[in-house]
């Protein structure tokens, strides 16, 4: 291989951009998390379903399918309400392991309904701006991984905002600190429930739409290994930490790009374990998070 | 139901069980369907053993799949009987589920969780990576001696009424260890791990020992599927295969003898009754619709379904 370094930066940037997907489902599974103490293992499904959507939508109207971010986000945000309110605050409080077998369910449920409404065939599309790269560094590197990477940040910028400016997003962060406190001061928590739902669905559907502009095939069942992958960044980075969610979905992305270069593309999924497994026995807490319950 | 008239019910189960090869006759095929059904009836009970101590996993497909590879190896290898290398190959699932309870006795619920997963598949991953393939045979798998050579009906019955008696036997020794002191213990950690604590119980080796139990156990009944079918995979450690034993068991009744039994039966009737229809997506939307509304609508599962009309019943006549 000539020149380390290059290859090094082009490797990072994969890293950086698998990194940005999961930095989204993370941060919504996170937010959701925070405030229902819930944990939906079924959020990858959000994902495919935000690709599905995106895909469908590009397939009618042939729009830049970066446009496709006002259609898969509303959708996937309405689905993620619909699914709160009639799956998840039924078993509310009903002990933790419900919430996991819950979500079991509405994976076969939601990859079947997407087999059946799309086949399961693997499906591609292809960016505007595929053939285009720009050289940074005497890198190239392609103009959708820089616009996918810029997107993120700014819908992140969004979403800090959302939280620390608005009397909404203040009521959300009041909700996940303490939840009697928040009921106390006469915010409706069921909503606050309902909303988080919402934007962490939503979030995941935007996670969808970079993925399928990526040019990376998708099925049905796509959505499994990145929502645990999202699952176990939010481990690593600690429960409830939107930093830590940031750092983890980067440490992540860059780990498994490393891996698939030096060790084999084979391990690219079991590596994302192993660091989860290093970091539980060394820090139980993961590394941005404060202390167990 | 009040216990009594549930060990009834096991036995009557048991008597149904014996019975229903007369009347299904020779036919290979129901024979398989109920040969396969008694695995996982052994598979969902080691998984729901578990539940006992408060734990879940999501990747008990890590143990079910290396009790399988251990015992084909061990088979082949020493060319033992399929049905003697079944309880020595657990061992691998055993030793496996020891060190994956060591790391995790001391995490909880979605950690747990995580970490099971993640080891199905870093297992599936270790298996078919190159420094291990010539002994696992990578993607393509291994060749396992099958448990009666030959096939057909009888050979089929025998392996029916065999599995049947290890079935059997798996659930009373889960039985034996649950009215223990140890059930007890098991109870006590579940219920408040800190007053288990105080009361002198050691939280960690109970959880240790419900994880090797758990473990061996699956290695059996992952074993016995090997063997049955004749080869096995690196497909084994799959998603489905960890989920499986745990829509049974909730659908049964998490925490009880006969939820995963009687889950198991009633899901492999709708799975295979749909199969008749022609369902191939179809199948899993169902499973899972029926899942969630277990859950939400009779979170005690099948079992607690009597008790609930009664109660309905009781109500109506006030």
């Amino acid at each position: 291989m000539t020149g380390g370094l290059d290859i090094v930066l082009q490797v990072g940037i994969w890293g950086l951009y698998a990194g940005c997907i999961y930095i989204l489902l993370a941060i919504g599974l996170n937010l959701i998390f925070g405030v229902m103490k819930v944990v939906n293992f079924a959020h990858g499904e959000f994902l495919m379903l935000g690709a599905y959507v995106t895909f469908t939508f590009y397939a009618i109207s042939g729009f830049n399918p970066y446009v496709l971010l006002v259609a898969s986000v509303p959708i996937l945000i309405l689905i993620g309400v619909t699914i709160e309110r009639l799956c998840f605050r039924p078993i509310l409080g009903t002990g933790k392991l419900n919430e996991i077998f819950i979500s079991i369910g509405l994976i076969y449920l939601i990859q079947n309904a997407a087999a059946v409404i799309w086949t399961d065939e693997y499906r591609i599309i292809h960016s505007p701006f595929e053939s285009i790269t720009i050289s940074v560094f005497g890198v190239n590197l392609p103009l959708d991984y820089l616009i996918i990477i810029i997107t993120t940040i700014l819908i992140l910028i969004g979403l800090y905002l959302f939280l620390r400016k608005t009397r909404l997003g203040k009521a959300m962060r009041a909700t996940s600190q303490n939840r009697k406190g928040a009921m106390l001061m006469g915010i409706n928590v069921e909503k606050m429930d309902m909303i988080s739902f919402g934007i962490g669905a939503g979030l995941a559907g935007a996670a969808g739409t970079l993925w399928v502009v990526s040019g990376q095939v998708f099925t049905p069942y796509m959505g499994s290994i990145p929502a645990v992958k999202a699952f176990a960044i939010i481990i690593i980075g600690g429960l409830g930490s939107i930093p830590g969610a940031i750092v983890g979905g980067i440490i992540l992305g860059l780990a498994e790009n490393f891996a698939i270069f030096t060790i084999g593309g084979a391990w690219k999924d079991a590596i994302s374990f192993l660091i989860l497994i290093v970091v539980l026995i060394f820090k139980p807490t993961g590394l941005f998070g404060e202390s167990a319950e | 139901m009040s216990p009594k008239v549930r060990d009834y019910g096991l036995v009557l189960m048991l008597i149904v069980a014996g019975l229903v090869p007369l009347i299904v006759g020779l036919n290979p095929y129901l024979l398989t369907v109920l040969i396969l059904m008694l695995i996982f009836i052994i598979y969902s009970s080691a998984w729901n053993f578990l539940t006992y101590t408060g734990q879940g996993s999501l990747g008990h497909a890590a143990f079910f799949g290396l009790g399988g590879y251990g015992s084909a190896l061990i088979a082949s290898w020493l060319s033992l009987p399929p049905f003697a290398a079944v309880f020595i190959g657990a061992g691998a699932a055993a030793l496996a589920g020891l060190f994956i309870g060591a790391i995790c006795v001391r995490l909880k619920e979605w950690f747990l969780a995580m970490v099971t997963f993640g080891f199905a598949i870093i297992i599936q991953t270790l298996v078919v990576s190159r420094q291990f393939s010539g002994i696992t045979g990578g993607w393509d798998g291994i060749a396992a001696a099958r448990l009666m050579p030959g096939g057909g009906g009888t050979n089929l019955l025998i392996e029916y009424y065999a599995i049947l008696v290890i079935g059997v036997m798996v659930i009373v020794i889960f039985w034996l260890i649950l009215r223990s002191k140890t059930g007890l213990a098991f109870a006590a950690i579940r219920e408040n791990e800190l007053e288990a604590r105080a009361a002198g119980i050691n939280p960690v080796k109970y959880r240790l020992f419900a994880f090797l139990v758990s473990a061996y156990f699956s290695g059996v009944a992952g074993a016995l599927e090997v063997h049955h079918l004749g080869y096995i995979t690196p497909e084994i450690f799959g998603v489905d295969i960890s989920f499986w034993p745990i829509i049974y068991s909730i659908s049964g009744g998490l925490m009880t003898l006969s939820g995963p039994v009687v889950g198991t039966i009633a899901i492999t009737i709708v799975w295979d009754g749909l199969q008749t229809f022609g369902l191939t997506y179809g199948r899993f939307i169902i499973i899972g619709l029926l899942l969630i509304l277990i859950i939400i609508f009779l979170p005690k599962g099948l079992i607690s379904l009597p008790d609930r009309i009664r109660e309905y019943r009781d109500k109506r006549k006030k």
